[in-house]
């Protein structure tokens, strides 16, 4: 499969070299002390009053030949490791949304850790998903355990590689401890570290903040996975121009791999730059906007380029609930990225611009995610799958249907949807159901057929020990 | 003389121009209360109006509050008085967020709405909040949250506001942040947006 390009070479080169004019003769704004040392001690200009660094161009060239061109997220089960580029396109959940839409009553409301073990059963059974990003916060998080709180259900009731982020280092560190004792060891964790860590450190325009940094700093240190998420908005805090925010972001790209790869040089990172145009009409953020999907592709080219595997939340709707907004913000955005050669889509089960998680939006998602991969899979050209001799054998007139042949390729050669309905009216006019009444039924199914799952007694007693109070992270249906 | 020179210069976002019209207007004797109320907030409330019907956007709207502030600076040793200031606000983004867009624009909004404001800008600390209160005598201190994460920091920033004993009211706000959240918390006021964040402050004030 070719990728779609936007820029010539020539272009490329030129945003490449625009982005170092940034970093170089502008600088970024570097909020984090340690950030700052590391940028210093590798001769970048740091003031330490405005702190604000500058970073030679030379620098980044330097930095750039440790970069390598895999991301491997690792599971509690190894079956269900993924690695970057190669499983692409690897599709994953949208993180962190404070609220849920309650699979009973159809109501917005605060999510709770039985909303995550559940969301996490979910993702564990769609073939769709490869990666679960955390998709709500845990609002009945006993004091101080706001993050294992989430870590704990969504380890509990996902094997797929498990991903999110953390508000400070105590919370990171509990999340390190909680995935060693289900690890049964440090050494054991460090050898398949099945939490992967994601932060947002710069925060457009070229600022880089403390927390997140410090994580990031943190984990790049110990060898964990980690990688940061940038986020520019084109009329609020990067140009009014495409070409402009994609520079800005490019720029803010290079200063975080630059500081990853100078503290452990060959460190994986994903160029995750999800640049998004404002809606200046309203000042509201929009995550669905043709132009962000635009934007991903510009990147990947970028990311391309770069020998860096690219992606991230893509495919996100503004839409509040399932309706055809949510389907074709998510559809032509995914699509899109996909051709340009991203590699991973944070999309799936967000409503209401990253603000609430949906289980019917999850399914949906999770259809939209195994047709593109269905696309990714393309056309598979062979002298076999030209088919000459059959096309002869059948002739004008006659059919296919019955061939050993079609038997033969129609359950792997067609992606069949469960969601999609291809009835004919009078068939649909019997149940009348909508796509998200038939993307719920499979929900039900789903949770029909699930299994509380535990960990050993023993590794859970540890745990609970460890955790005073903890919730109990089980699905409650 | 009159006062169109200024809503035009306003309308037309031109900041030199509004204070050129301002001294003009000074000059020619033309009533500093006529001047705010009919050149410099008769503007804004047309800008409002215009932005709530769609046909101005979000930058244009900064850029007419912008203006205006220009002309208020100019006009301010003018007026007897009260000079239309509801009070004074706090604001800032809470400790651990840098996230600014929203606040920025709440402390815009405020500003040409005739508060005073001190923007404390972003990653404040719950102690700096209070200290800068206490010390001009804030009515309403004013907390922004993007990421949902720095929400519970918030809440302990609310805390924090209240056991200080200070009399003043606090609002909450940003794109994670609900009604129910702000009740939960203590807030005493929440807005939805900027438009919305002055509304409610005044109400506040005149509470």
């Amino acid at each position: 499969m070719k990728f779609m390009d936007y820029f010539t070479e020539a272009e490329v080169t030129r945003i490449h070299e625009a982005s170092l004019d940034i970093l170089q003769n502008t600088g970024l704004s570097v909020r984090n002390e340690k950030a700052r040392e590391i940028f210093k001690k590798a001769g970048c200009s740091v003031d330490e009053t405005t702190h604000l660094v500058k970073i030679p161009g030379k620098l980044v060239e330097e930095c750039r030949k440790s970069y390598v061109p895999e991301y491997t997220f690792t599971a509690q089960d190894p079956k269900f490791d993924i690695v970057l580029p190669d499983n692409r396109p690897v599709v994953i959940t949208g993180s962190s949304a404070p609220n849920i839409i309650d699979p009973k009553t159809g109501e917005d409301r605060r999510a709770t850790s039985s909303d995550i073990a559940n969301i996490a059963n979910l993702i564990n059974e769609l073939d769709g998903f490869d990666v679960f990003s955390i998709s709500t916060l845990a609002q009945d998080a006993p004091k101080g355990q706001i993050s294992v709180s989430r870590f704990y259900p969504a380890l509990k009731n996902c094997k797929k590689p498990v991903r999110s982020n953390t508000p400070t280092i105590k919370d990171l560190e509990d999340v390190l401890e909680l995935g060693a004792l289900i690890a049964g060891g440090k050494e054991a964790y460090k050898e398949r570290p099945f939490i992967n860590h994601h932060y947002c450190p710069v925060v457009s325009p070229l600022t880089m903040d403390v927390d997140s940094t410090d994580a990031v700093i943190y984990l790049t240190e110990k060898g964990l996975p980690v990688y940061g998420t940038i986020v520019p908005n084109a009329g609020m805090t990067s140009p009014m121009t495409m070409t402009g925010t994609l520079v800005l972001g490019n720029a803010e790209f290079l200063a975080l791999s630059t500081l990853i790869q100078l503290i452990r040089p060959g460190a994986p990172m994903i160029y995750a730059v999800l640049s998004t145009v404002a809606d200046l009409r309203t000042g509201n953020y929009a995550p669905g906007a043709v132009e962000t999907g635009m934007l991903q592709m510009a990147h990947s080219q970028m990311a391309r380029f770069y020998g860096v595997p690219s992606g991230g939340y893509i495919g996100l709707t503004n839409s509040q609930i399932n309706d055809a907004q949510c389907g074709y913000e998510t559809g032509i955005n995914t699509t899109g990225a996909l051709l340009a050669g991203s590699d991973m889509f944070n999309m799936g089960g967000l409503l209401g611009s990253l603000m609430a998680f949906d289980y019917s939006k999850a399914v949906i998602d999770n259809e939209i995610a195994l047709m593109l991969k269905r696309m990714k899979r393309g056309m598979e050209f062979s002298e076999e799958n030209l088919c000459l001799d059959l096309i002869h054998e059948v002739g004008p007139g006659g059919t296919y249907l019955d061939l050993k042949h079609t038997q033969k390729n129609m359950r792997k050669m067609a992606f069949y949807p469960k969601v999609a309905t291809r009835d004919m009216r009078k068939k649909w006019e019997a149940t009348r159901s909508t796509a998200e009444e038939r993307a719920f039924e499979q929900v039900n199914k789903i949770f029909e057929n699930s299994v509380q799952k535990t960990f050993p007694a023993e590794i859970d007693e540890k745990i609970r020990s460890n955790f005073p109070g903890l919730v109990k992270g089980d699905m409650v249906w | 003389m009159s006062t169109q020179a200024i809503y035009d210069a306003i309308m037309e976002f031109e900041d030199d121009d509004v204070v050129e019209a301002v001294k003009e207007a000074i000059e020619a004797g033309v009533d500093p209360q006529v001047i705010l109320n009919e050149g410099l907030i008769g503007a804004m409330d047309e800008v409002g109006r215009l932005f709530s019907i769609g046909d101005l956007y979000v930058p244009e709207m900064l850029m007419a509050a912008n203006a205006m502030k220009a002309g208020m600076k100019v006009i301010k040793p003018y007026l007897k008085g009260d000079d239309g200031g509801k009070g004074l606000v706090v604001i800032g983004t809470v400790e651990g967020d840098l996230h600014d867009i929203g606040k920025n624009l709440v402390s815009m909004m405020m500003e040409s709405a005739g508060f005073e404001v001190i923007d404390l800008g972003i990653d404040v600390p719950a102690n700096k909040f209070i200290e800068t209160a206490k010390a001009n005598n804030a009515g309403i201190i004013c907390l922004s949250a993007l990421l949902t994460t720095t929400m519970t920091t918030m809440a302990e920033t609310v805390d924090a506001i209240k056991k200080s004993g200070l009399n003043v009211k606090t609002m909450v706000g940003g794109a994670p942040v609900t009604e129910e959240f702000a009740k939960e918390i203590g807030a005493d006021g929440f807005a939805e947006d900027a438009g919305e964040a002055v509304v409610f402050a005044r109400n506040l004030m005149a509470s």
